[in-house]
């Protein structure tokens, strides 16, 4: 079975060069801008050619997202006028179904875009035309698709990204606390695009899906997160986990809901290993930063 | 409790709204609010302080290990337990409704564990509540008819497969219904549904949690 690798090293102030080569694209949600945003963007350190256009970082705020961004961004930076933080931290993309995002908010962002090459300007333009005001219905589901799913079709679907699936790493910031039916949907779009790595986020933790197709090998960084940490069958009951590196290890164990869930354990060792029959949730706390 | 109240002490906030009974594995507890609320116990009839003293003291620094699980059980579940056990309550288990105040939020570990806490108690009514919406269980066993207050609830709501894939849900009173509908992790589950009809009907082959969402109350 093969093997994959896990590091929170995004979260880190300096992190190490030589890491898991990983394109991150965070994506911004309609819910408290977790403290750390900035360190996201910052680390977001790699570069995607779209359309010849070279881009330092990819940032797409779902709907409401953009809010967050521009309120709550220049609270972090009090030192520094509202206006220029803006400018350093504007997102590449306003996705979703537009009944969120307020309407200076959007023509901020859209006279910021303005700046770029113009043909990534058209390209841009054209994504936001189709989802301006249009509520977009999947009639399968009987219900809409939520904004984060809109935002995680769009990022398997980027051309230059298709090929390199494997190593697409989406942070979701604000995607825990408020609404339990947004975060459990946010939840069901790790699990829906189980093959893609996707990472929740918020002040207080992460979680992420760990598939059973896989074993799992998580670098901890103390400095940033733990030692409280949980393991959690969301797919339906598990006949057997197994883990190392935790206080209390899984040993070949049954878990359910119901049953014994992996909840306040603590991480023991800097490389916890889990493999498992069943799908499973991975969730630490985050230290404070900043 | 003090903060709700700006224009009153402190200290009468605080008398007036005062804890039977403070349990769990007194780790997270601080020194001076403990003292404060056994100071304000011992006010109350003696016999009802000898017991509340008894189970203080039992519980007061020890930590509870069951060992069939290899872990503590949580503080939500001690208390969980102990009410059940309640002599007055003990033949009226149907009729007692826990209401869990600052159950969700934070650390993504504990909401879990406490969501597992209405899984293992299943058959007591508990309710999880925080300023945003509350949680509750709707055992498969039940059909269930929810009456929607709108002054103080929805209209958001969801339902959620949490024990494993449901191969038939089917409600009415939702904007959209589940008509013999499967629902399941990875798949299809309800939310950002929208409670249409001051009655909502639930019913399922599977445990499902039921959640909706709470208007700005004080």
């Amino acid at each position: 079975m093969e093997s994959l690798t896990h590091s929170s090293s995004f979260l880190l102030p300096n992190p190490p060069v030589d890491t898991a080569a990983l394109t991150y694209v965070l994506v911004v949600l309609n819910r408290d801008l977790p403290r750390f945003t900035p360190l996201l963007w910052k680390n977001g350190d790699f570069e995607l050619k779209l359309l010849s256009v070279l881009i330092s970082q990819i940032c797409i705020c779902a709907d409401g997202g953009a809010n967050r961004l521009y309120d709550e961004m220049p609270l972090l930076f009090p030192d520094e006028t509202a206006l220029a933080v803006r400018q350093r931290y504007k997102p590449d993309l306003i996705k979703g179904d537009m009944d969120s995002v307020r309407e200076e908010v959007s023509q901020f962002y859209r006279a910021l875009i303005m700046h770029l090459d113009s043909s990534f300007v058209s390209l841009l333009a054209e994504v936001l035309e189709i989802h301006l005001g249009t509520r977009i219905v999947d009639a399968s589901d009987d219900q809409d698709t939520t904004d984060l799913h809109k935002c995680i079709a769009y990022i398997r679907d980027l051309p230059n990204l298709e090929n390199e699936n494997a190593s697409t790493c989406v942070l979701v910031a604000g995607a825990l606390g408020g609404r339990f039916d947004h975060e459990v949907g946010n939840i069901n779009v790790l699990c829906h695009f189980s093959s893609t790595r996707i990472v929740l986020l918020s002040d207080d933790c992460l979680i992420q899906l760990l598939p059973s197709s896989h074993h799992h090998k998580i670098h901890i960084h103390p400095t940033i997160e733990g030692p409280h940490c949980g393991l959690v069958p969301i797919s339906g009951p598990s006949k057997s986990s197994t883990t190392t590196g935790l206080q209390w290890n899984l040993s070949d164990t049954e878990m359910r809901f119901g049953g014994l869930i992996s909840t306040s354990n603590l991480v023991k060792d800097e490389i916890v290993t889990v493999r498992s029959d069943s799908d499973l949730l991975w969730t630490i706390s985050l230290k404070k930063i900043r | 409790m003090p903060m709700l109240f700006p224009d009153e002490t402190a200290l009468a906030v605080r008398q007036r709204y005062k804890p039977e009974l403070i349990k769990g594995d007194m780790d997270s507890v601080r020194e001076e609010v403990s003292q404060f609320y056994r100071a304000l116990i011992l006010h109350l009839d003696s016999s009802f302080v000898s017991l509340l003293a008894e189970v203080l003291e039992i519980h007061m620094g020890t930590r509870v290990v069951d060992a069939s699980d290899d872990q503590d059980t949580t503080d939500l579940h001690k208390c969980i337990a102990y009410i059940r056990d309640l002599p007055n309550l003990k033949n009226e288990n149907a009729s007692t409704c826990v209401l869990v105040a600052g159950a969700l939020g934070g650390r993504f570990d504990h909401e879990a564990g406490n969501i597992n806490v209405l899984c293992h108690f299943s058959s007591t009514q508990i309710v999880l509540l925080s300023d945003d919406c509350l949680i509750q269980l709707l055992p498969s066993s039940h059909l269930h008819e929810i009456h929607i207050h709108p002054t103080i609830e929805g209209p958001h709501c969801g339902l959620v497969p949490i024990r494993g894939p449901s191969k038939s849900s089917t409600t009415t009173g939702l904007q959209w219904n589940l008509s013999d509908t499967e629902m399941k992790f990875g798949g299809l589950i309800s939310t950002s549904n929208l409670a249409k009809d001051e009655i909502v009907t639930v019913r399922s082959d599977s445990d499902l949690l039921w959640t909706v969402s709470l208007k700005k109350i004080g």
